[in-house]
């Protein structure tokens, strides 16, 4: 697999402030990376110095095998960004951006834009001040999504979008993954990431804390198991690998390391199971996991 | 009544103490720049200074800028006279201004910004924003007027009487609030604030010019101008307070307008009304260049209109030069001997005024980039295959396209009516007039070169370029009439370019100033190409 983004120990301060402090990871081509990240973690600065928008101090940044700053240009004529808070021209309407956009970008398929508005259902001769945050958001994504590009840069796309235009994002982005291209989504919506995503990167404070495939990231922590046995099971508590032990009659709950599984299961049987639950960590454990521990 | 007011007083304190700093910075600033000349005014009155300056200001383009004054023989001419005369108009402008932007920005502009919104939503009435925000601008304006006085009266300076004093502070107050009454009626009418402040500066300015006019042709008739219920006062000479009960009146009924529009129409809609768009851009919208044409096509278009009025305004005086010559012995005797005539000396001075005004819209147009840039407006264009020396220079090159026009306009509109105004008497054709306004078209390039320079390198200076041409403005203004040092008056970048058609033309000048200010945008650009972007900081 090629890689199309390439990112390798990133870092810059403004004035005092550390925005990032090592930032590495990798989008692969025909990947959707998620970037996960509290508030001021350090995504746009991030997405920012590979639109070439800002320029990194120390580190090396590549989209395309090109260097994201000195190259800019080559790399833009590929890639599509959707910022997470449009803001548009209020004189302009919704429907002169779009065409706007598309021409700035180069290209564009008209029949795509149109039904693009159509499934967002937005209005485009209404002049830009009056739409509201989502609608600004639907501008943004219109565009993005009618040019043919190689990547698709999305920062936190569907804030202020209701949840049924949310799904519709969704479709759209999985139509773009199945040709083949790659998207590097940063987003809070963890559910939305966990169903888009192949690959998870997580940003904390200016640095990359945790990255892979979520399977591997689930492998590293617990599952949430729920037992009910016939003998009583509160000698499950003693176990290696298990914690928070919480037990009511005969059922049980705690969470488990995925390697003493095998040991857990073994001790079970004993016990006579009749009733057996293992819950994969879902992403918002494991993002809390890296902020509360 | 209740419904609509409720709780203004909880606004009103509050405003008070939100803005405490910025009413000192203004009551300040603009008390101590009306009030606090006299010493100087003292200096340039020693000796034969007063009866000079009486002679001075008798010329109709001094009268065109400062205003009349009642004395009618030198003799009478006093310290006060002549400071009244000088000051009151330009610092009631002053007032006015800086009150439009204050009401503006307290009203339309919180609604646009949705606080209106949050505040409205609280045991709040419906109107009581717009009631504090007018309690607040009046005090201000009170105090004002009352520091100035205060000021005035402290030199204890002869001619400069306590009635007078007051009256002269109470004139530049009422100023800020006939500002601020038109201001709010705009809130109301316009569909944004951007097009509230537009317009209302916009009504300040063509009352001024049309004062310009009926200053030099008929006193009487800037009587029933909303400005000359100001400086007409003449304090310290005729001391007519009356004319601050017309103003009075005058902002009472204005606010009772203002109330009745808010009353009836719905927050964030204005009388103006909205037109739908169209679904898809015109051709001509999709490029960079199209793009930034369309954004600054109001400002543009805007400014275009105040060019030609101005030129027309300030044109149409000299038909009356000749007839106001031969009715002042003094004035005629010196032209005669300068070998300029009134009409060539006149043209020198207004082109100087109409040219620092053609300045504003190309330093407008580069700091536009920058206030785009900053509400995060081109993060998606940034992704896409346009360059940075694409935006740079497509709003360098509408800024001087800008200038050219501006220029074409007001000298243009300045000698076609002056010379209609002159009939078969004149003594200069269009191009003399062409010719004496882009005689100072290196000085419009010197702002925007300044402009392109803060884009580059310290973007949120950009609007320090505006202070600074208010400053050189400043100088010219009253260098004329003040004996200012040539080193000080030379800090200004139009006092280095001859007054055409007076004086003659200087290649070198012209050159060297155009050929600085390119190298500023240059230099602006070199920093604007490797800057990182600063978005919504």
């Amino acid at each position: 697999m090629s890689e199309i983004v390439n990112i390798q120990g990133l870092q810059k301060c403004f004035g005092k402030f550390r925005a990032l402090s090592d930032v590495s990871f990798t989008v692969n081509a025909g990947e959707v990376v998620g970037f996960i990240g509290p508030n001021g973690a350090g995504k746009s600065t991030t997405i920012r110095i590979l639109l070439g928008i800002i320029n990194r101090e120390s580190g090396n940044a590549e989209i395309f095998g090109k260097d994201v700053w000195k190259d800019s240009l080559e790399i833009h004529k590929r890639i599509s960004y959707v910022p997470g808070d449009v803001t548009l021209w209020g004189n302009l309407t919704g429907g002169e951006i779009i065409d706007l956009f598309l021409k700035l970008h180069g290209g564009g398929d008209k029949q795509k834009r149109d039904a693009l508005i159509k499934r967002f259902e937005l209005d485009p001769k209404k002049k830009a001040k009056g739409y509201s945050k989502g609608n600004r958001q639907k501008v943004g994504l219109i565009a993005a999504l009618s040019v043919d590009s190689d990547l698709y840069i999305f920062d936190e796309p569907t804030s202020g979008l209701d949840p049924l235009m949310e799904a519709i994002f969704q479709e759209e982005v999985e139509k773009i993954k199945k040709s083949g291209k790659s998207i590097l989504l940063s987003s809070h919506i963890l559910s939305e990431v966990e169903r888009l995503a192949d690959k998870v990167v997580i940003i904390r404070q200016g640095e990359i804390v945790e990255s892979g495939s979520l399977n591997e990231l689930r492998h590293l922590t617990r599952s949430a198991i729920t037992i009910a046995t016939e003998r009583d099971v509160a000698e499950m508590a003693n176990l290696n690998g298990v914690f928070d032990f919480k037990q009511k009659d005969n059922l049980a709950t705690f969470s488990a390391d995925n390697k003493h599984l095998d040991d857990i299961l073994m001790q079970a049987s004993k016990l006579g199971v009749k009733k057996f639950e293992s819950v994969p960590p879902t992403l918002e454990d494991l993002f809390m996991r890296h902020y509360e521990g | 009544m209740k419904e609509k007011f409720a709780r203004w007083d909880t606004l009103f304190l509050l405003y008070l103490k939100r803005d405490w700093k910025k009413i000192t910075i203004w009551i300040l600033g603009i008390g101590l720049f009306s009030a606090a000349y006299v010493p100087a005014f003292e200096e340039i009155a020693k000796g034969k200074g007063l009866l000079g300056m009486y002679e001075t200001l008798q010329n109709p383009a001094m009268i065109a800028m400062v205003g009349p004054t009642p004395v009618e023989t030198a003799r009478d001419y006093t310290l006060g006279a002549m400071y009244a005369h000088e000051m009151l108009l330009f610092c009631g402008v002053v007032a006015m201004v800086i009150t439009v932007l204050h009401v503006i920005s307290h009203t339309r502009k919180e609604e646009d910004l949705g606080l209106t919104e949050l505040v409205r939503s609280f045991q709040i009435g419906r109107q009581a924003n717009s009631l504090a925000a007018m309690m607040e601008t009046v005090f201000i304006n009170v105090l004002l007027a009352l520091f100035i006085g205060g000021v005035m009266m402290s030199f204890g300076a002869d001619s400069i009487s306590v009635e007078g004093s007051f009256l002269f502070g109470a004139s530049i107050g009422m100023a800020g609030i006939i500002g601020a009454v038109i201001a709010l009626v705009m809130a109301q009418v316009m569909p944004v604030s951007s097009a509230a402040t537009g317009s209302t500066l916009g009504i300040i300015g063509l009352l001024y010019i049309i004062r310009a006019g009926t200053d030099v042709s008929n006193v009487n008739l800037s009587m029933i101008n909303p400005l000359g219920w100001t400086y007409l006062t003449y304090p310290f000479t005729e001391n007519n307070w009356t004319l601050l009960i017309f103003a009075f009146i005058f902002s009472l009924i204005m606010v009772v307008i203002a109330f009745a529009l808010e009353g009836s129409r719905d927050m964030g809609a204005g009388y103006l009304p909205e037109r739908e768009g169209r679904g898809n851009a015109k051709k001509s919208l999709l490029s960079v260049r199209g793009l930034f044409i369309k954004i600054n096509k109001g400002v543009m278009i805007g400014w275009s209109i105040a060019f030609v009025l101005m030129g027309a305004a300030y044109g149409s005086i000299y038909g009356d030069m000749q007839t106001f010559l031969e009715s002042n012995e003094v004035m005629k005797q010196m032209f005669s001997s300068s070998g300029v005539s009134i009409e060539e000396s006149f043209t020198s001075t207004i082109m100087m005024v109409m040219l620092g005004l053609v300045s504003i819209l190309p330093i407008a147009i580069v700091n536009k980039l920058f206030a785009q840039e900053n509400r995060s407006l081109l993060s998606q264009i940034y992704a896409t295959k346009v360059t940075r020396i694409q935006l740079f220079w497509t709003s360098i090159g509408l800024a001087i396209f800008a200038s050219l026009v501006g220029i074409l306009l007001a000298a243009g509109s300045l000698g076609g009516t002056a010379i209609s105004a002159m009939g078969d008497s004149s003594t200069m054709d269009t191009l003399d007039f062409l010719a004496a306004g882009y005689n100072f078209l290196p000085s419009v390039l010197f702002f925007t070169g300044l402009a392109a320079l803060a884009l580059g390198w310290a973007p949120k200076l950009g609007k320090v370029v505006y202070v600074y041409l208010g400053y050189s403005f400043v100088i010219n203004y009253f260098g004329g009439i003040l004996e200012l040092p040539e080193w000080f008056s030379k800090t200004a970048i139009q006092s280095w370019i001859p007054r055409m058609p007076m004086e003659n033309f200087d290649a070198l000048i012209f050159i060297t100033i155009t050929v600085i200010s390119i190298a500023l945008m240059v230099i602006g650009y070199l920093g604007y190409s490797r800057r990182d972007m600063i978005e919504g900081a």
